[in-house]
């Protein structure tokens, strides 16, 4: 039992590690292939399914045989990959933040769910690492080119709307939210990847900003009280 | 199953006097029924339950029945008994009955509930009712009204479109519950299994489209609920529930309450197991006091705090109720609040007045009112004891501490209880504190050991450290005072700062008086005295031994006649080593025996012991000597032993360098065993069977100090192994290493004495023969035979017959030819030599002066044939008679066998290669017959006339050069084939 909770503890601690190296909430780092590495890293962690998935699937008592099957994503409720690669930079990053907040509203309702404290803290850990994550999201939107121009939320079909409806009864909620964070963790792969793919070719960002390309002209915004507010609300600050 | 009532009716609080009328009202209408009933049944009853309504609640999987009884007078009441039937699927299956008894008044709504173990979801029910009027306390049957119609209610109806549901769903229920789960299935699928955490669970079917499961004493598994779910063979369409089982709620154990400070009442209980679980918060614990009707919440699971009334009241009755969604439970205390009373633990501790042997403790405590007393208990931990006193306090407590050590630290610790009620001592309160110094109360324990060092006595104090009850402090100093007794020399002060124990002193002389004292920081000790003597003491006294017990060593001695002050036992702790840890014991003077005991004792060493009359002049002088082990050992290690004097029936064992000090027990004596293969053992000696199981000889050797053995009666040219080992009164020496030996030949010694001086005559003569070989050479056997050397010459000459002389060769005339027959075709080796036979051919056989058998002798020189020497023959060898006759007679006249010769030679010289020539050389000096040599008389031949000695020749075949002419004769020629040179 110590060393399951060491085994959760410690990517988050990493994670942790790699929060400070950005500062939080107020400045950004200007580095933008340091920023990509970090938002890689921390997605690889994400994608973990020891951060969350696991945790509850053991706490609801869904880790029998006939019954983790049925632990499975529902399609659409995030999108794919493929989805997910058809996106501008600017646009993958603001659907990004769009579900990560969804996301963290999922995992509020999840909270109700959970009696043991320590999975809770579980939770909580996840809930810390997806902010740390959008943050870090604000700053890469910083520095991409055209980050002033507002851009509503790009569709990216399935999975832009998740239904947050709880289902009525225990059963068919922990079912459900075993879905979703399955879900989570394999879109959160998906996004790893789509940012490896951005490490690897840097010349499509310059099919959207022929003028400043992708890192030129970045220069590191502090967020204002009012861009804090946004973010909170889900969105990238025009 | 069971039923739930409900709070029905309102309370109506009508005065006493409108009851006291409507009680007349009832009974007149009570009668007025009865003698209705009386007069006949045939009329329905006119109070008969109407409009009867029934909802379902499936949060609680609850029917709920709602009515009404019509007919009722304004303000009329009656007892009436509702008699309620439940039917499941259909309404001929009722499957539950009861009568409901309540007060019925005007207008007046009436409820009911049950609660259904199937949960409602899964099948239809129908209910229905009938009345009567409680006459339980009249005789006779009871009269019911007609039943109201079947209500059905149905649930599945409203479920909804999806293929498959569970019920109930999130039911809550205590461990050890019997639960029944139940799946409609709309999609009539039969083929839909049910698991119970992953445990497929085998139900039964109530409808075709419903089926159920009945769970007994369901287990709590996780606060999160157990998973219940059903899945259709075919498809994703699982579905389930969540079955929340809680543990049961335990009622509070040890429910206790008490005040400290008569403000507040602390009450403490044991909760037990929790029973939160994910649908339900964990039990709540409520307080709640009759007497003053306050009720609180407690927060804390396992305590709660009550405000008491100041001085209003004493008793107190409290109920604590733990309470969760399932179940209630209670437990009840009742106590005087004087008599609960815990105070809080004394403060301020302090110590005043601490001299060396005393101390006073001063301690506050908190007050409990001005009416109360306290008792509080005191304690003192020094010295490894405890003391303990009461003391009655009010505010502050104060205790003397008497009787103390000094420089000696304690612990004090105080508590306290109502002195007039006790319940609970307060938690203790402690501190520490140490007496002052004193001076040392006693003089120092001192010895010594006296030698004398080129002339000159030097004495070596050892002192023991004074204890912590004698040195009443820290020592600092030992003060040496010698006087010398004859006070020749002035008195020598000396001060050895502690911790030394021991000093050595060179003295002027030796008959002084020794004084040593030990200082602290207060004052001095008593002072220890030694007195040294020039007299060494008796020395001569025989040492005895000991046997050590677990306890020690028993000493004793003989008390003395002299008047002695005390006696001193001395011994080292470590004898093996050079500083040996000498070690006293002071006795006193009516002691005759004592213990020594010592945890440095160790088996298997042996100490000394010294027992000292210390004299009313303090000399010491030695009594007796002891020597012991406190456990006795066998012997680990075996003697080194040294074998000599050897002898084919004897050997000598030797182990001097043995020492029997310093072995781990006495030693007694030895055992000397021999091995040997005969297994015979001689007298003196004894068979004895080893560990493995060999027989050997064994000769016993009382005296330790016998460090020889003569190991006789042996077998010469024998195998032996010996051993030589101690033997104890614990066991003897390991049997692991025998030596080995071997007695010598018995004859040896006198074959050595012959053969070598025999050999040594031999080599004499072999060397001298060797020195003078060339002499015996020429003497015996020369080379090449000199006829003017010969002996035979010299004879002659002895002779004085000058008519004697050397035959030249040409004056020779052969008279046989020995020709060597070989047959051809055949070879044969050497050894066959003898079948092939030189034939002689007698040339001259006519001649009358060598008529046969004449005294010719025919030597043969095997110098030149060393092949032909082998033979060991002359080898005149008869002539095969099978030797063809022509050749023969060829051969007959000189001229054939020049021709014969010559032709012969010249053909050895054609085929004869060079280097494989040889010589064939016979020497002829008289033929007395014809014939092998063997024949030849064992007798010398007379000389006679034809006896002559003719020159001998060798005939190089293949580098001779033929004779000059043919008058040059051979005196006898050898034919030989080709190669071969056979005689």
């Amino acid at each position: 039992m110590r060393a399951q909770l060491m085994w959760r503890t410690l990517p988050s601690l990493v994670l942790g590690l790699l929060f400070l190296s950005t500062p939080v909430m107020g400045s950004c780092l200007d580095k933008d292939q340091e920023l990509l590495r970090q938002l890689q890293k921390q997605a690889d962690i994400m994608q973990r399914t020891s951060m969350l998935l696991n945790p509850y699937i053991q706490s609801q008592g869904l880790d029998k045989d006939g019954l983790k099957e049925h632990c499975r994503e529902r399609p659409g409720t995030f999108p794919s990959k493929e989805a997910l690669q058809r996106l501008s930079r600017q646009e993958l990053l603001r659907a990004l933040n769009t579900m990560l907040d969804h996301v963290l509203h999922r995992l509020m309702a999840l909270q109700q769910d959970i009696p043991k404290a320590q999975d809770l803290e579980t939770v909580n850990r996840a809930k810390q690492n997806i902010r740390g994550f959008k943050n870090n999201i604000h700053c890469m939107a910083q520095l991409l080119p055209g980050s002033s121009e507002r851009t509503e939320p790009p569709p990216i079909g399935p999975g832009t709307s998740p239904s947050p409806t709880p289902t009525p009864d225990t059963f068919q909620r922990r079912l459900e939210g075993c879905r979703f964070l399955h879900g989570y963790h394999r879109f959160m792969h998906s996004v790893g990847q789509v940012f490896r793919e951005w490490a690897e070719s840097p010349s499509r960002s310059r099919r959207h900003s022929p003028r400043r390309g992708l890192w030129k002209g970045a220069r590191r915004v502090p967020l204002s009280r009012g861009n804090k507010r946004l973010l909170l609300r889900g969105q990238l600050p025009r | 199953m069971t039923s739930v009532l409900l709070p029905l009716c309102e309370r109506n609080p009508e005065p006493m006097a409108l009851f006291s009328v409507s009680q007349t009202a009832f009974l007149l209408a009570f009668l007025s029924l009865r003698t209705y009933q009386s007069e006949g049944l045939s009329e329905p009853l006119p109070w008969a339950p109407e409009s009867l309504k029934v909802s379902v609640n499936t949060t609680c999987q609850c029917l709920h029945l709602q009515w009404t009884v019509h007919n009722l007078a304004h303000h009329q009441e009656f007892r009436m008994v509702f008699q309620i039937e439940i039917s499941r699927i259909k309404t001929s299956n009722v499957i539950w009955v009861e009568n409901y008894t309540t007060t019925v008044k005007w207008n007046q709504v009436l409820h009911w509930s049950w609660e259904s173990k199937l949960p409602l979801e899964c099948a239809k029910h129908f209910i229905r009712m009938r009345s009567a009027v409680d006459a339980a306390k009249t005789p006779g049957p009871r009269v019911w009204s007609s039943w109201s119609s079947w209500e059905e209610a149905d649930v599945q109806n409203s479920l909804g479109q999806d293929p498959l549901f569970i019920f109930p769903k999130d039911k809550l229920v205590e461990e050890g519950s019997n639960v029944t789960i139940c799946y409609v299935s709309k999609s009539h699928q039969n083929n839909i299994s049910c698991y119970l955490e992953g445990v497929r669970m085998q139900g039964e079917q109530l409808d075709p489209n419903v089926s159920v499961f009945n769970l007994n004493h369901v287990a709590f598994i996780r606060e999160t609920g157990t998973n219940i779910y059903c899945k259709p063979g075919q498809g994703d369409g699982i579905k389930g529930t969540v079955l929340f089982v809680s543990k049961v709620l335990q009622e509070p154990k040890d429910f206790s309450c008490e005040t400290q400070d008569f403000m507040t009442l602390n009450c403490t209980w044991d909760p037990g197991s929790d029973t939160g679980l994910l649908k339900q918060l964990s039990q709540s614990y409520t307080l709640f006091e009759s007497f003053s009707g306050k009720k609180t919440l407690c927060k804390p699971k396992s305590w709660c705090l009550w405000q008491v009334a100041p001085e209003s009241q004493d008793m107190y009755n409290f109920t604590l109720t733990a309470e969760n969604y399932l179940r209630k439970r209670s437990v009840h205390l009742l106590f005087n609040l004087t008599h609960r009373v815990h105070p809080m633990a004394p403060f301020n501790i302090l110590f005043k007045n601490v001299s060396a042997t005393s101390a006073t403790m001063t301690w506050k405590v908190h007050s409990i009112g001005k009416y109360y007393t306290l008792l509080c208990q005191v304690e003192l931990y020094g010295e490894g004891k405890v003391t303990q006193h009461n003391v009655s306090v009010k505010v502050d407590g104060a205790h003397l501490f008497s009787g103390l050590e000094p420089d000696t630290e304690y612990l004090a610790q105080v508590r306290c209880a109502n002195g007039d009620y006790f319940w609970k001592w307060s938690e203790w309160t402690h501190q520490n504190f140490t007496t002052a110094e004193a001076a040392p109360s006693e003089a120092p324990d001192v010895w010594r050991n006296v030698k004398t060092v080129q002339g000159r006595c030097v004495v070596t104090l050892f002192w023991k450290p004074l204890s912590k009850p004698q040195a009443h402090g820290k020592i600092l100093f030992y003060n040496i005072v010698i006087e010398y007794l004859d006070r020749t020399s002035v008195s020598e002060v000396l001060s050895i700062p502690a911790p030394a124990s021991g000093t050595e002193l060179p003295l002027n002389q030796c008959s002084s008086q020794i004084r040593i004292t030990a200082s602290n920081s207060v004052g001095t000790s008593p002072a220890s005295v030694l007195v040294v003597s020039r007299e060494p003491g008796n020395e001569e006294v025989e040492e005895e031994r000991v046997k050590g017990t677990e306890d020690g060593f028993p000493l004793s001695w003989n008390p003395q006649p002299r008047h002695v002050t005390g006696y001193l036992v001395e011994w080292c702790e470590q004898p093996r080593d050079p500083p040996c840890d000498l070690q006293w014991k002071n006795l006193g003077p009516n002691v005759t025996s004592t213990v020594v005991s010592s945890d440095a004792f160790r088996p298997g060493v042996r100490y000394n012991f010294r027992i000292y009359g210390i004299s009313t002049e303090r000399v010491p002088y030695l009594l007796a000597r002891k020597t012991g082990y406190s456990q006795e050992l066998a012997p680990s290690d075996n003697p080194q032993v040294v074998m000599t004097n050897l002898t084919s029936h004897s050997f000598t064992l030797s182990w001097k360098n043995y020492s029997t000090e310093s072995q781990t027990s006495f030693i007694q004596g030895y055992h000397v065993y021999l091995k040997s293969k005969a297994g015979r053992c001689h007298s003196g000696s004894e068979k004895a069977v080893l560990s493995d199981d060999v027989v050997c000889c064994k000769y016993k050797i009382d005296n330790p100090e016998q460090k020889t053995f003569v190991v006789e009666n042996l077998q010469p040219e024998s195998f032996y192994e010996f051993l030589v080992t101690p033997y104890t009164s614990v066991g003897e020496g390991p049997h692991d290493a025998f030596a080995k030996v071997t007695t010598p030949d018995e004859y040896s010694p006198t074959l050595i004495r012959i053969l070598l001086p025999t050999v040594f005559c031999i080599l004499l003569i072999m060397i001298t023969c060797y020195l003078k070989s060339q002499w015996m050479k020429e003497k015996c056997y020369p080379d090449i035979p000199d006829p003017y050397k010969s002996s035979v010459l010299s004879l002659i000459k002895s002779k004085e017959n000058p008519h004697l002389t050397i035959m030249n060769i040409k004056d020779c005339v052969p008279d046989s030819i020995e020709v060597l027959n070989k047959q051809e075709g055949t070879r044969k080796s050497l050894t066959e030599t003898e079948s092939t036979k030189p034939t002689y051919l007698y040339l001259l056989p006519t001649e009358k002066r060598y008529s046969s058998p004449g005294p010719c002798i025919c030597f043969e020189n095997f110098t030149y044939n060393q092949a032909a020497s082998d033979s060991a023959s002359c080898g005149h060898v008869p002539v095969p008679p099978k030797a063809p006759p022509s050749q023969l007679g060829l051969l007959t006249s000189p001229e054939n066998l020049l021709k014969a010769l010559e032709k012969n030679y010249m053909n050895s010289l054609g085929e004869i290669p060079a280097g494989e020539t040889s010589l064939n050389y016979v020497s002829q000096l008289a033929s007395p017959m014809s014939g092998d040599m063997s024949n030849l008389p064992t007798n010398p031949p007379e000389p006679a006339l034809c006896s002559e000695y003719k020159m001998q020749m060798a005939i190089p075949l293949g580098l001779a050069s033929p004779p000059s002419s043919g008058s040059s004769s051979l005196s006898s020629i050898t034919l030989l084939d080709e190669g071969e040179h056979y005689h």
